[in-house]
């Protein structure tokens, strides 16, 4: 076997190890958030506090919108298109970023000036479980972005090409998957129950 | 060479800086968002233990590559000893090659379960007679409850121990999938014990159980309790994750699932359950967390939150986690009776399923520890069912157990015979399960001495003995020298009636009312001498574990030199130099027969060379 | 590149997120005139498995397509 495929052998096969490793940190990031999940339901049974549903729309097509340029810019490197790639990731980073701001400031009301949110985390269990959901997502979002950055980053230095770019692929799936738990977040938040609070 | 040179050294140095950064950090936010009073204790340190634990990791280097990784540096794998230093200091700093990082599990581990064993020492030397001798219920409360934790995360850690030295030599793999990760999943668990031991400053008095409401409102250890779990669990995901993909894609040909050394299989069943059930401890710890630092009220009624929800998001972890600290060393038992039965394994297929089974009957198992909670009533009966149900697959382990040593010709060196005490504790564990089992009984067995007896005698059973098995088994291999066999039959013999009057004698106090968790008890109830004994027998299995790190860190020296298959076994890795060099396989190999074929003529397992064109 | 691929490629990528807006506006629908958690579960599940393997192709971890 030449010293070319022998390589091309090891780049497969680590890549394959990769992607199953990834998954399998899905797997288990499914069982962290599924407890969220079933505290929710176990605190709130088929009641859910008031919230602000134009806000709730709007974070959830911004989240959808982010997979939608994520999923562009990991095409467009599968096909060597640079320009996409790198508008795809800052598209996606700044929709990100757009979702942690409604998040914070329409939900969790951090500036009151601008937005007073009515539930807090020490108030009872509807401000306690948003806070907990809503937290544990955005520290999802927040890492997801830098990922994002990082990527972004060794892109624009030419580091990957339209063979090898695992950063890419990770980076995307990565952020698919916040989106994926957001699908499951979303209804369980904003429209499963009557309001109680 | 200087001390600064261990990466021990940088990641304690790196832990402490990053403990007064992090209490900085959490000073100047409440500064900022106006928060009154400024300093509050409690999330300065909460804040110095996260900060901390990461400073712990970039001082010793688990994060450096990654980070030359974010620069688009390309980091190559270093092999072999560290450069310009003695061979001793890999040990001592972050080393990627797998045997390295076994071996650090194992020595940490045992570290962990003498400290865990003197806790325990402690607390039973005040509790052999009535009346408070030198403890007080405070801190009686304090070392019961570390004892606790100690001891578990000594068992992660020799779990860790064992899979990461074992599995990629018993596939023939050049090493584990993702070395980096493993290097990082070890050494996270250093910080993780730092930090629960400083929680000894503070005390905490609830048990490893650590229920709401008492964990919300006692001492700020718990704090380091709740975080230094956290970080062992996070190393038990990132290990299994590591373990699930290396024996998916790193096995040789002609090594089907079923061709697997029978501890791979223990290994994946354990790594399943570790990756997933971990992270509900992990999410109600931080729930626990939270609820005091923000007063989130998850677990207080005031509030509209439930303590049972916390027993439920708890025990879905932890019953689970019995079966990872038992399943890999069951697993040892079934890899070394064949050795010195001289026969094939009886019922390899059905050992390897049992333990996915056990894996996965255990997840629906876990209101057996809320029997007495006030929980719905109609959940009793189908988790005793469920928990029953258990014990089929287990006995399936006993029963091709039996078959192996029937008609075999039987040796009895000292991992034998540990192999053999394993069995017969683990029986007398598994024989009280059912008893618990059974909600009736179990009304009035719960919180007393006879759980603490059954628990005591499944993980010596599944863990402990099975342990000390693989660490006689394995130091030829290791070392490259024997181990002293005097010195490790006088270790066994020592522990091991010791154990088993340890465990009658827990029962009994327990079934004639002892109860759990409490510094003292009244005299009347007839258990003072039951107490005595078990006192005593403790205080006999911590000799005789000391004996054998005499015996380990003293043949290691002056040991007869083993050779490379003492044992006369058909595992991959007896058949490469004893101890394995750096890499230890000097060509990729072939399995071209049964791994278990002991006594039958003309039967190999693997062959030490590469596929060829006439294998197909 | 084949640029016909490319734009093919996009257009999937494009009609992939129209269909889970849609699905969105049809959960939003559900949710103010049905009171089924069940219902609304079940379309979460149905946009989850077409983000997994529409955008995250999970099917690459056991096809020949994930040699790259």
């Amino acid at each position: 076997m030449t010293t070319v495929t022998a390589a091309l052998e090891g780049y497969t096969q680590q890549l394959r190890n990769n992607r199953m490793g990834l998954w399998l940190f899905f797997i288990s990031e499914a069982f962290l958030f599924g407890g969220l999940l079933v505290t929710r339901f176990y605190l709130w049974g088929n009641t859910r506090p008031e919230l602000d549903q134009t806000i709730g729309l709007i974070v959830t097509a911004v989240l959808l919108l982010s997979s939608f340029s994520m999923n562009m810019a990991e095409t467009a490197i599968e096909h060597g298109d640079r320009r996409t790639f790198l508008g795809g990731l800052v598209v996606t980073a700044v929709l990100g970023l757009v979702f942690l701001i409604g998040v914070m400031v329409f939900e969790w009301g951090l500036f009151p000036a601008i937005y007073e949110g009515h539930l807090t985390p020490g108030g009872d269990v509807y401000g306690a479980v948003v806070f907990a959901m809503t937290g544990m997502h955005a520290l999802h979002v927040i890492s997801g972005i830098i990922f994002i950055a990082i990527v972004w980053n060794l892109g624009r230095k030419g580091g990957f090409s339209s063979e090898r770019h695992w950063g890419v692929e990770s980076c995307a799936i990565y952020w698919h998957y916040v989106d994926v738990v957001w699908i499951f977040f979303y209804p369980a938040l904003y429209l499963i129950g009557t309001v109680a609070h | 060479m200087t001390l600064w040179s261990l990466g021990l050294v940088r990641g304690v140095v790196g832990q402490i800086v990053g403990f007064a950064a992090g209490m900085l950090l959490v000073i100047v936010s409440r500064l900022l968002f106006g928060l009154d009073p400024v300093w509050n204790e409690e999330p300065a340190l909460v804040g110095g233990i996260i900060i901390g634990s990461i400073g712990f990791l970039i001082g010793v280097g688990a994060l450096t590559d990654w980070f030359q990784w974010m620069r688009g540096i390309e980091t190559p794998l270093h092999h072999g000893p560290p450069h310009g230093r003695p061979a001793w200091t890999r040990y001592f700093g972050v080393d990627y090659n797998h045997k390295v990082i076994g071996i650090q599990y194992g020595v940490t581990g045992i570290i962990m379960l003498g400290i865990g064993g003197m806790f325990a020492v402690v607390f039973r030397t005040e509790l052999a007679a009535s009346g408070f001798q030198f403890l007080d219920p405070a801190n009686y409360n304090t070392y019961l409850s570390m004892h606790g934790w100690a001891a578990l995360v000594a068992i992660l850690l020799g779990i860790g121990g064992m899979a990461n030295y074992l599995v990629p030599l018993m596939i023939g793999a050049e090493d584990m999938a993702f070395p980096r990760l493993n290097a990082f999943a070890y050494w996270i668990n250093v910080p993780g014990l730092f930090t629960l031991l400083m929680s000894l400053g503070y005390g905490w008095d609830g048990g490893w159980t650590v229920y709401p409401p008492l964990s919300v409102l006692g001492p700020v250890g718990y704090q380091f309790t709740f975080w230094a779990v956290f970080l062992v669990g996070l190393s038990s995901i990132l290990g299994s994750l590591n373990l699930i993909v290396t024996i998916l894609r790193m096995r040789p040909p002609g090594m089907s699932l079923f061709r697997m050394p029978i501890f791979v299989w223990a290994v994946f069943a354990t790594s399943l359950i570790q990756l997933t059930a971990t992270q509900f401890i992990g999410q109600a710890f931080l729930m626990l967390s939270f609820e005091r630092l923000l007063g989130m009220g998850f677990f207080d009624p005031n509030k509209g939150g439930a303590p049972i929800l916390f027993q439920h998001l708890f025990w879905f972890y932890s019953h689970p986690a019995v079966y990872i600290f038992v399943l890999p060393g069951l697993g040892i038992i079934s890899e070394i009776l064949p050795v010195f039965a001289r026969k094939p394994l009886f019922g390899y297929r059905w050992i390897a399923l049992s333990s996915i089974a056990i894996a996965l009957v255990g997840f629906l198992v876990w209101g057996h520890h809320m029997f007495t909670s006030g929980y719905g009533e109609y959940l009793r009966v189908p988790f005793m069912i469920s928990t029953l149900l258990v014990a089929v697959p287990t006995g399936v382990k006993f029963f091709s157990w039996l078959g192996t040593m029937w008609g075999g010709k039987l040796s009895f060196p000292t991992p034998m015979l540990f192999v053999l005490g394993a069995i017969s504790v683990f029986l007398i564990g598994g024989l009280s399960g059912p008893i618990l089992a059974t909600t009736a009984t179990d009304l009035f067995l719960h919180d007393t001495y006879f759980v603490v007896g059954h628990f005591h005698a499944t993980i010596f059973g599944g863990f402990v003995f099975p342990f000390f098995a693989a660490i006689y088994f394995w130091y030829p291999k290791i070392t490259g020298r024997m181990y002293d066999e005097t010195l490790g039959k006088i270790h066994f013999w020592l522990m091991t009636p010791a154990f088993w009057v340890m465990s009658i004698g827990q029962m009994s106090v327990g079934v004639m009312g002892m109860r759990r968790r409490i510094a003292d008890y009244d005299p009347a109830l007839g258990v003072e001498f039951g107490h005595l004994l078990v006192t005593i027998a403790g205080f006999t299995i911590a000799f005789s574990v000391l004996l054998m790190i005499y015996n380990l860190l003293h043949s290691a020296e002056t040991g007869r030199v083993a050779g490379n298959n003492p044992w006369r076994s058909r595992s991959p890795e007896w058949q490469i130099p004893s101890p394995v060099p750096e890499h230890s396989y000097a060509s990729p190999i072939t399995v071209v027969g049964e791994p278990y074929d002991y006594g039958i003529p003309n039967s190999t397992y693997v062959r030490m060379a590469p596929l060829t064109a006439a294998d197909d | 590149m084949n640029n016909s691929a490319r734009t093919k490629a996009y257009g999937r990528s494009a009609m992939i997120a129209l269909t889970l807006a849609v699905l969105t506006i049809i959960e939003f629908y559900v949710a103010i005139s049905l009171d089924s958690a069940i219902f609304l579960m079940l379309i979460a599940l149905f946009k989850a498995v077409i983000v997994v393997q529409a955008y995250m192709h999970v099917s690459r971890l056991w096809s020949p397509e994930g040699e790259h």
